[in-house]
């Protein structure tokens, strides 16, 4: 999957996967992904859940044993 | 043109300041404004100590020996303690709000306070909240 950042959350609980994902999704263009890596096992619920809310786009998602890999696509405001 | 996006509104009351009760109205209120919703809280009874500028709340009875141990735990994890939580609220445009009544009866003044806590009272707030889609009760 392409992508233009990457944001590595392993070690980080909730919230501050989220918190750090919205932080760094504010500072990027309209089109770019950012890959969010995450081993908080409340992410595979709390990050589509974000992108639904927030009008984002998760282009794809996928997990390699206990480890997220989120593909997020920021959408126009 | 595209109908305007409506931004979804919380309300949360926080009446105890210990140091569960300030982290919970925290992460919930973090949260939601990293997900683009407006946050107000209202801080009132043993509340209002977590809006003033020497706020370092404590687990509640018994554990309150372990608030350190919790601090600690939490850190372990990137979540950071209260004053950074309340730092970081107030960066994200977090609204939080002092009970008036609170504050006389606490000895709490208008400059013990964080910078940009509003004073006010009961009618105020539920003015705000009457306008919100979600309702938290922390106490």
């Amino acid at each position: 999957m392409d992508k233009d950042e990457t944001l590595d959350s392993r070690g980080l609980m909730c919230p501050m996967p989220i918190v750090k994902l919205a932080k760094k999704m504010k500072e990027l263009q309209v089109g770019k992904v950012v890959e969010l890596i995450a081993d908080d096992p409340g992410s595979k619920e709390d990050v589509p859940a974000w992108t639904q809310r927030t009008g984002n786009e998760l282009v794809e998602m996928r997990q390699d044993g206990k480890i997220f890999y989120f593909y997020i696509k920021k959408k126009q405001a | 043109m595209p109908e305007a996006k409506k931004v979804t509104k919380v309300a949360i009351v926080v009446s105890e300041g210990t140091f569960d009760k300030a982290m919970e109205s925290l992460m919930i209120a973090n949260t939601a404004a990293s997900m683009g919703m407006e946050v107000h809280i209202f801080h009132t009874f043993f509340g209002l100590k977590l809006v003033t500028k020497t706020a370092n709340p404590k687990a509640p009875g018994m554990y309150r020996l372990f608030t350190g141990m919790f601090k600690k735990k939490m850190l372990a994890v990137g979540v950071e303690g209260y004053p950074a939580q309340k730092k970081m609220a107030l960066e994200l445009g977090v609204k939080m709000y002092a009970c008036s009544t609170s504050m006389g009866v606490m000895g709490v003044k208008q400059e013990d306070l964080d910078p940009g806590v509003i004073v006010l009272g009961a009618a105020a707030f539920l003015n705000i909240a009457a306008d919100t889609d979600m309702q938290y009760f922390i106490g």
